[in-house]
């Protein structure tokens, strides 16, 4: 318990940051709807005269943005990229922080084991990604109702982020496995990273691209997507069912390697 | 009882550097002294003992019971000064403590605060703001709060003035006396001297010599250098246990390993001026044992 509440009290300054960059970003995103909405139609013949391409990369597809709900979901697009990013590196960090600062030397000597180690702190993680996701759902909810004249919208944000919060556990646990598996307790949060953007990369060229869409199943930004989610069918099984697989590789692989370490001192 | 057993302990990172077929024990009550240079072997000892990393071959022992399969266990009962004392940003001292005493089921207040008493150490001040002899002090103090059986120390002079030195060698000691056994790493031979029972000589990886530091100094050679009135026919004094004979001009130097009493025959016959007899320091048995062998 004792190491949980450290960590919890480590990581409050940078979620609170982070909470922040989410609140802006929601408050701003659809602030902009603001603007939008006030020319109508226009905006939705604006972005389909837009080549194939660059509407993949704003993330607008079969999105109509000329409503809240349409609007949000391109921006879910953003916040979801955000919400892996603080995963995937507090997932990281909070493995490998103990290498970087070297207090390896200080924890790992003390009567508990790194099972108990890594539990702890990967509670202390869920926490951190949960507070994440529900502030996040607060101030989504929030602001499409401001803007929204259709039917209320929360129970789709609630599914969305539903969602959402699978793919930070994805990321979470695969930054986790990262700087468990690395010798480099340096490149962790780097490595990490860089698997984050080729995902997000891949999900993008696959927008684009009809011809590659079977590798959808290898990106986790394909699995929770707005227009899907919302406006298709909810949560698809299959998705459902490789997060489920991938959470649990990476939350064996970290247990595993962690326990199999030595500690860069 | 033996508080530490090391056999045939063996770790290699690639090709580099590591330790190679490590085996002693240390036991219970003792000080033992684990002397060698930088980049030794010492501290990937100590850290394989602490599970801190793992070995390639033998296996260690501490309280009896094997030191990666009980680790949690058995560091209940360990505490730890290392070489390099590092500690969690933006906390305080006392915090810090608090901490450290968090993971020991015990009531570790009184203890913590006696310490910090003797080693002058405020507790209220950032670990960022601390000097190195302080971060040190926090380190000591962080690995004597529990009441720990057995105290593992890695180099744990640097830093510190002579001043404190002493007074952490004195509360070795007490903890020593109180039924601590303790194992010491260092490369500062005087401090292993004044302190330990037994000493491991490791050397690239391989222990050279476990003595006790008595007979460490009784085994080698005494130093002589005599003064006569008239120059010595220069094969005077080369009998058997004499080397390095010196003579210049009625001074002879030479060091002799052997029954004294057979030199002392040799010098209570001719009519000597002066005479020096001296011991030779751990420094000199210990570049005995390092000069490579040609």
């Amino acid at each position: 318990m004792n190491l949980f509440f450290r960590e919890l009290k480590a990581s409050r300054k940078s979620l609170i940051l982070w909470c922040i960059g989410i609140l802006l970003m929601v408050a701003g995103g659809m602030s902009k709807f603001g603007g939008i909405s006030s020319s109508g139609q226009s905006m939705n013949e604006l972005m389909g005269a837009m080549p194939k391409a660059l509407q993949a990369i704003m993330g607008t597809g079969s999105l109509d943005i000329s409503t809240a709900g349409g609007y949000y979901g391109v921006l879910f697009l953003y916040l979801m990229v955000m919400a892996a990013i603080h995963a995937s590196m507090l997932g990281s960090t909070i493995v490998s922080k103990e290498e970087l600062e070297k207090t390896a030397e200080f924890l790992l000597v003390k009567p508990i084991s790194r099972n108990k180690v890594i539990t702890w702190k990967l509670i202390a993680a869920l926490v951190n990604v949960l507070l994440f996701n529900i502030v996040t759902f607060v101030s989504s909810a929030a602001a499409v109702e401001y803007y929204n004249d259709g039917k209320n919208l929360n129970g789709d944000i609630a599914i969305l982020l539903a969602g959402m919060f699978i793919l930070q556990l994805i990321f979470l646990f695969l930054g986790s496995a990262i700087a468990s598996a690395t010798r480099k307790p340096k490149s962790a949060a780097s490595l990490s990273t860089a698997v984050l953007m080729g995902t997000f990369l891949l999900s993008i060229m696959i927008d684009m691209s009809t011809s590659i869409d079977f590798l959808k199943y290898l990106t986790p930004f394909k699995y929770f997507e707005a227009k899907q989610v919302m406006f298709g069918g909810g949560l698809e099984a299959v998705f459902l069912i490789l997060s489920a697989a991938f959470i649990l590789i990476f939350l064996f692989a970290t247990y595993k390697f962690y326990k199999d370490k030595d500690m860069a001192v | 009882m033996s508080v530490i057993e090391i056999s045939n302990l063996t770790k290699t990172y690639g090709k580099a550097r590591g330790i190679n077929n490590i085996s002693f024990t240390v036991e219970e009550g003792e000080i033992f002294g684990f002397i060698g240079p930088n980049g030794a072997g010492k501290s990937t000892t100590i850290r394989t003992l602490l599970g801190l990393i793992y070995p390639t071959g033998g296996s260690a022992k501490i309280f009896g019971k094997d030191c990666i399969k009980y680790g949690s266990e058995i560091k209940k009962e360990i505490g730890y000064l290392p070489s390099e004392v590092f500690y969690y940003e933006n906390m305080k001292v006392l915090d810090l403590l608090k901490y450290s005493a968090s993971f020991y089921k015990k009531d570790c207040s009184k203890r913590m605060h006696e310490l910090a008493d003797i080693l002058d150490l405020d507790l209220s001040k950032k670990i960022d703001d601390l000097s190195l002899g302080n971060r040190k002090k926090v380190g000591i103090i962080q690995g004597l709060l529990h009441e720990p059986k057995l105290i593992i120390l890695d180099e744990p002079t640097s830093g510190l003035d002579p001043l404190m030195q002493q007074k952490f060698f004195d509360l070795l000691t007490e903890e020593n006396k109180k039924g601590a056994t303790i194992l010491f790493s260092s490369h500062i031979l005087s401090e292993v001297q004044k302190l330990c029972d037994r000493v491991a000589i490791i050397k690239e990886g391989e222990i050279v010599t476990l003595e006790k530091i008595s007979t460490l100094k009784e085994s080698t050679y005494k130093k002589f250098k005599i003064e006569t009135a008239v120059s010595l026919d220069k094969e005077y004094f080369q009998i058997k246990g004499v080397n390095d004979l010196e003579e210049d001009r009625g001074t002879a130097t030479f060091l002799f390993k052997g029954n004294v009493n057979s030199i002392m025959k040799k010098i209570a016959a001719i009519d000597i001026v002066n005479i020096w007899i001296d011991e030779p320091d751990l420094e000199e048995i210990f570049m005995h044992y390092y000069e490579k062998e040609d």
